[in-house]
């Protein structure tokens, strides 16, 4: 630590340091990201039980073929808006600038390897809630 | 609008190696402990520090624990032979629900916020937790609820229907039991939810400087999970427990499936609480395993990232398997296989989590410790029950041990190895922070031998009386069933595990003033909580460290004695008063300074009255528990007017290393705002709940709304709307226009607020008056949505007055609006409430 890494926490320069406004406002990108994969990951898993539960109580038994067959382009779409944000996640944590200690680069660098981390996680939910849809489920 | 802090930040190197003037530092630390003092005599019970309270609420939900473990000891007593009389059938039934329910309501959860209470703020070098006195409240609720309903033991009047609670049974039981468990519990449930808010903002905002998101402890981390994962489990709960009792005290049907109820809407959100649970139990226990580890390898934690990503994916997961607990109630199989399919893949986050540390071991140079022995044994046991939790994850497997001791010896593999092992690994461990004594290793070590083999022993065999077709909760059985000699071995081994926690509890309760006191961190740890002084003293840490790595202790070698020196933040108190340190939430930046509140009865008495309110009504003794009621809202609003949110006297405030910060904050920078917006996520999860119950019964139940049905008047429904949404504009006009300066207009603002609100609470009243919820499903669900639109609209209507009386007072202003800003935050939730039950009740009758 240097003199010159001190800040002046008074000057409006500092992107309002000392205040989370000024935090968020930095990592909001960052954040939508972390949250963004485990949420794709609750969407479908309501989706799934709630249109399920919503076929076998009010559709005809037949409707379960379209249930499946809806349920499996849902999977695709999901799964793909996962690996997206795995994917920038994963550029944003290892990125082949050269390593700092400097607090920002290395919490940036935290919050990228926290999503992408989270959108596997994410994926590994889809695929084991899609499992169902692709063996011959029934309503009984 | 508060003064923005000024000096240097982050403090340079020369700053922080300049010495502290002794002459100087003797003085701050006098004034110092001059604040910190505990009150005298019985007093004591007035302190709020975290130290105290932690510790109180620790031995408490400790002495649950033994007395849940004798009730078990007396169920295998009865079980020891077949057709045995020891405890007849009724309290056999009372036995085996207060077991469960005590275990898990009384010392499970309890037991995570006391250690969290008690230790959190040691490892963030804090002073305190954010709200000391809520941390009180919590603690005496805790007590009161507990007592009344482990109390009920005695007069032969305890709950009977098992830890779960499932009607028919229970919504028939003529007793008092289920009354005295759905109140007692829902108490301490909101208890747990109080103390969740207070850890979460406890993590977010009281860290030291310099300690980012990437630097925290790891049990910070599994704070933030289980604390987030309290406020979407508990709430659902409570909103069961809402239509429990309402259909308990007034015959209003939810469960009863004459009249258009459905039982399984209980097990569904009782389950969407109960799952959760079990990983709420896991995950502090694993925590504290995340801070012993480190120290046996002698290395800082293998896969930082990827435990705490772990810890976070299995509390998502952990909300989507509860249907696992109901495979056999007849749910579609597509269905089931959504939950069997959740079920196996949690096991891949909770895998990475174990594998974690058995990385950091193999990579560290491993020290023995007695700490160690506890996590070895948590870890096997613990990897015993996930196996078996596996297998049971699979329906047909599951079909067939349903209700078996096949599934008894499953969940105590978990939460033995999950829960019981690492918090006592804990207690060894941390036992030095906390009393500054050490545990005898010796002893230490024939516990841990008596409770591992006698776990073993009792619930090893467990797995095959089940497989052989023993019922779970049965009182006695005949001989000749191929269980007699299973049953007996389970029996003499939980005598065993009762030997073994009398040697603990001994090697706890023993005077110990002989001994020396310890040296400082006798474990050589890295991490903050073991930068405490030997001895100790209330203030927690004698100045609040810039941090700059994740095990401060270890990487820097002046910060145990620039801490002692008062070399760092707030090491003085000019004023005399409690403070702590607030910094940002990601980086954690000094922010400012809070007044924390300090010891005082009105916690206290506020418990009471909340308790009086929950307890009466059980006994169907309605006017008290209302007056109880008042009394508990009068004195908490006495308590926040009087303590809360005082305007300052000076502008900037000297908190030490250069640096002058603010001591009052307003809005999403505050400690307030965030505990309001917490608090306020898990209503509405509870709020959801109830909305959930709706589209179930729609989904479920072919006469939902039955033919002809009585809706909700539509025009009403509208007034009832424009009126909500009126009262949410003008709160947040109030709060928009007060900042800009014009004061009489905010006044004027929250005038017309609190008459929109109580017309709109009107009409929506008058919408549904006519509707009969003692006859039907349909009608009983309008209406309690509407009795909690209308709760909520009452506590809107005090918030609007308290805010009124603040600006009348001079105790809310244009630039101290703190307590504006936090009813307005109210407010958003509240519209939205206001709106979808609006929508709901009135909009879908439309449309189906």
């Amino acid at each position: 630590m240097t003199q010159n890494d001190a800040t002046r926490i008074s000057e409006p320069a500092d992107s309002g340091a000392g205040r989370d406004e000024g935090e968020f406002a930095a990592e909001a990108l960052s954040l939508w990201r972390i949250t963004f994969g485990p949420v794709i990951w609750v969407g479908y898993f309501t989706l799934s039980y709630g249109a399920a539960a919503l076929v076998c109580a009010k559709a005809p038994d037949t409707s379960v073929a379209t249930l499946r067959l809806a349920m499996g382009g849902t999977t695709l779409v999901a799964l793909a808006l996962i690996g997206w944000i795995g994917w920038r996640a994963f550029r944003q944590w290892d990125r082949s600038a050269p390593d700092t200690d400097a607090t920002e680069e290395h919490r940036h660098r935290f919050l990228g390897h926290a999503a992408f981390l989270l959108a596997l996680i994410a994926a590994i939910g889809v695929v084991f809630t899609a499992l169902p849809f692709l063996t011959p489920g029934t309503c009984l | 609008m508060t003064a923005d802090p000024e000096g240097t930040y982050p403090p340079t190197a020369a700053m922080l190696a300049a010495p502290v003037d002794p002459d100087r530092a003797r003085e701050q630390a006098d004034r110092l402990r001059a604040a910190w003092t505990e009150p005298k005599g019985f007093a004591i019970v007035t302190e709020v520090n975290n130290g105290r309270v932690g510790a109180w609420y620790a031995m408490v939900a400790f002495a649950f624990m033994l007395l849940a473990g004798l009730l078990a000891l007396a169920m295998r007593v009865q079980l020891a032979v077949p057709d045995n009389d020891v405890l007849s059938a009724d309290r056999y039934n009372q036995f085996f629900t207060m077991h469960g329910s005590a275990m898990m309501f009384l010392f499970a959860v309890p037991m995570f916020e006391a250690l969290s209470i008690l230790l959190l703020p040691g490892f963030l070098a804090a002073r305190d937790m954010p709200f000391p006195r809520l941390s009180a409240y919590g603690f005496w609720c805790f007590v009161i609820g507990g007592v009344f309903v482990m109390g009920s033991l005695l007069f032969d009047a305890a709950p009977k229907g098992g830890w779960f609670m499932y009607p028919p049974l229970t919504t028939q039981d003529p007793g008092v039991g289920p009354d005295i468990w759905l109140l007692g519990l829902s108490f301490i449930e909101i208890a747990s939810i109080a103390a969740a808010v207070e850890l979460i903002v406890g993590v977010l905002k009281c860290r030291p400087p310099g300690m980012s998101v990437d630097k925290m402890p790891l049990y910070a981390w599994y704070v933030l999970v289980v604390g987030g994962m309290i406020l979407f489990a508990f709430p659902p709960l409570i909103a069961g427990d809402f239509l429990f009792e309402l259909q308990r005290s007034f015959d209003w049907p939810f469960f009863d499936a004459t009249r258009g109820g459905d039982p399984l809407l209980w097990q569904h959100l009782f389950w969407i609480f109960g799952h959760p649970e079990v990983y709420i139990i896991f995950l502090p226990s694993i925590a504290i395993a995340a801070m012993v580890v480190p120290t046996v390898a002698q290395r800082p934690i293998f896969g930082y990232s990827w435990i705490v990503l772990s810890a976070v994916g299995t509390g998502f997961l952990s909300f989507g398997l509860w249907v696992h607990h109901m495979f056999a109630t007849g749910l579609p199989s597509i269905s089931l296989g959504f939950f069997s399919a959740a079920s196996e893949a949690v096991v891949i986050p909770t895998g990475i989590q174990l594998f974690a540390f058995l990385a950091t071991l193999l990579v560290g140079k491993v020290r023995r410790s007695l700490p160690m022995l506890w996590i070895a044994g948590a870890l096997a046991v613990f990897t015993a029950g996930g196996l078996t939790g596996v297998m049971l994850a699979i329906a047909p497997f599951n079909w067939q041990v349903h209700d078996t001791y096949f599934i008894v010896a499953h969940l105590h593999y978990t939460l033995f190895g999950g829960m019981i092992f690492p918090v006592i690994a804990g207690i060894y461990y941390f036992y030095p922070v906390i009393a500054h004594r050490q545990l005898s290793a010796r002893l230490g070590r024939i516990a841990f031998w008596l409770i591992f083999g006698g776990f073993n022993l009792t619930f090893l065999p467990m797995h095959l009386t089940g497989l052989r077709g023993m019922p779970r909760r049965v009182y006695t059985y005949p001989t000749g069933l191929g269980w007699d000699w299973l049953n007996m071995i389970s029996t003499i081994g939980s005598f065993v595990i009762a030997a073994g926690f009398a040697v603990f509890l001994w090697d706890l309760l023993r005077p110990k003033r002989h001994q020396p006191p310890v040296v400082r961190n006798p474990w050589n740890a890295g991490t903050l909580e073991w930068s405490r002084s030997v001895p100790s003293e209330n203030w927690g840490v004698r100045s609040v460290p810039y941090v700059s790595s994740r095990y401060p202790v270890w990487d820097d070698p002046d910060l145990i004695d620039r801490i002692d020196a008062g070399r760092f933040y707030l090491p003085d108190s000019p004023d005399g008063r409690r403070e702590s340190l607030i910094t940002t939430v990601i980086d954690a930046r000094p922010q400012h300074v809070q007044r924390v509140t300090g010891p005082s009865w009105l916690p206290i008495i506020a418990a009471a009255f909340t308790g009086g309110a929950f307890i009466f009504p059980t006994f169907h003794i309605y006017w008290p528990a209302a007056l109880c009621g008042a009394a508990a809202l009068a004195t908490i609003v006495w308590w926040l007017w009087r303590d809360t949110a005082r305007i300052p006297k000076v502008g900037l405030y000297d908190a030490g290393l250069g640096l002058r910060l603010p001591t009052y904050m307003s809005g999403p920078s505050s400690v307030g705002w965030w505990a309001i917006w917490i608090t306020m996520l898990g209503d509405s999860t509870a709020f959801a709940s109830l909305v959930f119950g709706y589209f179930f019964y729609w989904t479920a139940r072919p006469d939902f709304p039955p033919a002809g049905a009585l809706h909700p008047d539509l025009t009403l429904i509208g007034l009832a709307t424009t009126g909500l949404v009126a009262a949410w504009a003008l709160t947040l006009t109030a709060r928009v226009v007060n900042r800009a300066g014009r004061v009489v207009a905010a006044r004027l603002a929250l005038v017309a607020g609190v008459a929109a609100t109580l017309a709109g609470a009107a009409a929506l009243l008058g919408a549904i008056w006519p509707l009969d919820p003692v006859t039907h499903v349909y009608p009983a669900t309008v209406w309690a949505l509407v009795v909690w639109t209308l709760v909520h609209a009452g506590a809107g209507v005090v918030m609007q007055l308290y805010v009124l009386a603040g600006s009348l007072a001079g105790k809310c202003t244009p630039n101290h609006d703190a307590d504006l800003h936090n009813v307005a935050l109210f407010w958003h939730f509240m519209g939205l409430t206001a709106v979808v039950t609006a929508a709901v009740i009135g909009l879908f009758p439309l449309v189906i």
